[in-house]
């Protein structure tokens, strides 16, 4: 017996949304999109009950606008499980462990659904009790409920709670998007939180309510030009260094608009094998093979990865480190980690494994000739090991992404013949155009994983408007150019009731 | 057979994927009442904020 028989009892009971029946005009879609996409807005900023929110802290950091959640909020988690159980499911899947055939076999395509479900539950449980309990990064404050005072456990449990509601409430609001709307939830919740600092990075101002009257961009020129923030002689080393990667933000400009382009332009470079049908003659087609399409995904994959080995770190130094390193067995161990201390709790790693592990997020975190901190030769180990990390991973990912979404040689050429389509000069037979993708696929995949995972450092080496880190832009920029392309067909089929019948 | 199959070339949803099969035993929800106890949690929430935590701060 296998373990599908065991666990089939649990895993078709996961609740699920329902489908709608027919067809759902373009309009509904659109007003189901912005009705979640409003519900999310809200409850990222209702705060969590129970919260001490004097004291500040931010343990994943840059990382959680990739994650789509909300500091403090309910909405603590983010997407945060969902991606997690995505890197098991990616990794069982790339093995060939999980024996399900999501293409052909209804049964399989129920078992995955729900086993995503279960996974994504089980991940709210492994990283929202270490979040609460272990890492102090939602500290309880002291509750009255209805005259009874609760005890710092219990109010740590009714935050768990809370984010834990927050975390399910998430997934199914991304079913709601993905059956009714236009569109991923979860691709939505990505760019609606980058979107928002890449604003706030442009046009902060106190006149807009910005947090420690920070300036964007924009305002913060006007107050060079001005002369309101003093900056040293333009033609020396230390003014033009201040206007490029200081306050002038010049390099983080271009940057954030390089990767725009660049995004864009890659888009568009493809592999199209020519098709045509068998019996139809003169229906032609393309089958192209996009150089970026399958591997922006799988980068939030790898960054998550990261930033759980961070996590660990964190946790570990707060529950048995002394000063800020981390002790094993009351063994002092700095070769693993040295944190520096922030008011009084260790904040960021400084030294040890975890300083080489941990990505870099700004210019400020390598620049050792402008921001001492660090010597050259540890800093260049950790932009190594960053980048090894990030293109190696990205191409790994990759490949587990397309094998598990049904995106490789086989799959694809088991849609092409379904289709009808035939390379043309080749026999009609699936083995064949099996062969022949088999040339193009694997090579665009890994050379686009490493790619994109070289952009992703490269943009936060160099830093980017509003903080948004390299992975955040790539994510939104194609997210939306996704997006775009999928309303487009949304309203070719509104306006040819025809075209349904096509597309199915 | 129908298009379906074709329909989709080369396209793979988010990080979560669904299919149109589903089960007779899966537990369907409408996705009003999501929304509106996502909402009515938000609320639950803020008015418990609002009533016990003046105290605290």
């Amino acid at each position: 017996m296998s373990w599908k028989d065991t666990a089939e009892p649990v895993l078709v009971r996961m609740p699920a949304v329902r489908r709608p029946e027919g067809h759902v005009p373009f309009k509904r879609k659109l007003a189901w999109t912005a009705g979640v996409l409003v519900l999310y807005f809200f409850l990222t900023n209702v705060m969590l009950f129970g919260l001490d929110i004097g004291s500040d802290s931010a343990p994943l950091g840059r990382f959680s606008s990739i994650l789509a959640s909300g500091q403090g909020s309910i909405m603590q988690l983010g997407i945060g499980p969902i991606v997690t159980a995505s890197i098991v499911l990616q990794l069982l899947g790339g093995a060939d462990l999980l024996g399900l055939d999501t293409q052909n076999n209804p049964r399989d395509q129920i078992l995955y659904q729900g086993l995503q479900k279960l996974l994504v539950l089980v991940m709210i449980f492994l990283t929202g009790l270490p979040m609460v309990f272990a890492g102090g990064f939602l500290p309880p404050t002291s509750v009255n409920l209805f005259g009874m005072s609760l005890s710092a456990g219990a109010t740590s449990w009714l935050i768990f709670a809370q984010i834990a509601v927050g975390g399910v409430l998430i997934l199914y609001m991304d079913e709601i998007i993905s059956k009714w709307g236009v569109g991923s939830g979860i691709g939505l919740f990505i760019i609606a939180g980058v979107s928002q600092q890449l604003i706030g990075g442009l046009f902060a101002h106190p006149i807009f309510g910005s947090p420690q009257g920070e300036l964007g961009f924009f305002p913060t020129w006007f107050q060079i030009i001005t002369g309101n923030i003093p900056i040293g002689p333009v033609l020396q080393a230390d003014g033009l260094q201040e206007l490029l990667i200081g306050e002038g933000q010049i390099i983080a400009l271009l940057t954030t608009i390089l990767i725009f382009v660049v995004v864009v332009y890659a888009e568009s470079v493809r592999v199209e094998i020519p098709l045509s049908n068998a019996r139809v003659k003169g229906a032609r087609g393309r089958f192209p093979v996009k150089l970026i399409y399958a591997s922006v995904l799988p980068m939030i994959l790898v960054r998550a990865l990261q930033a759980n080995i961070q996590f660990l770190g964190r946790i570990l130094v707060s529950q048995t480190g002394q000063n800020g390193v981390i002790s094993l067995f009351g063994m002092e161990l700095p070769w693993l980690g040295v944190y520096s201390i922030s008011q009084g709790s260790p904040a960021n790693p400084t030294g040890g494994l975890f300083y080489y592990l941990s990505p870099i997020y700004a210019p400020q975190d390598w620049m050792w000739w402008a921001y001492s901190t660090q010597d050259a030769l540890n800093v260049l180990l950790r932009v190594g090991v960053d980048l090894t990390f990030m293109v190696i991973g990205g191409a790994i990912f990759a490949i587990f992404w397309v094998e598990t979404t049904d995106m490789g040689p086989e799959a694809t050429a088991q849609q092409i013949h379904n289709s009808g389509m035939q390379i043309p000069g080749f026999r009609q037979n699936v083995g064949v155009v099996e062969k022949v993708l088999e040339r193009y696929i694997p090579q665009v995949t890994v050379i686009g994983g490493a790619l994109v995972g070289l952009l992703a450092v490269m943009a936060n080496m160099l830093g980017t408007v509003g903080g948004v880190s390299g992975t955040g832009l790539l994510l939104t920029v194609s997210i939306t150019y996704k997006l775009y392309e999928e309303i487009a067909e949304e309203q070719l089929m509104e306006m040819h009731p025809m075209m349904r019948q096509m597309f199915g | 057979m129908s298009s379906s199959d074709s329909g989709g070339l080369m396209s793979s949803a988010g990080l979560v994927r669904y299919f149109d099969a589903e089960d007779s035993n899966t537990i369907r929800m409408d996705p009003r009442s999501v929304v509106a106890f996502g909402v009515l949690f938000g609320v639950l929430i803020l008015m418990l904020n609002a009533l016990f935590m003046l105290g605290a701060v």
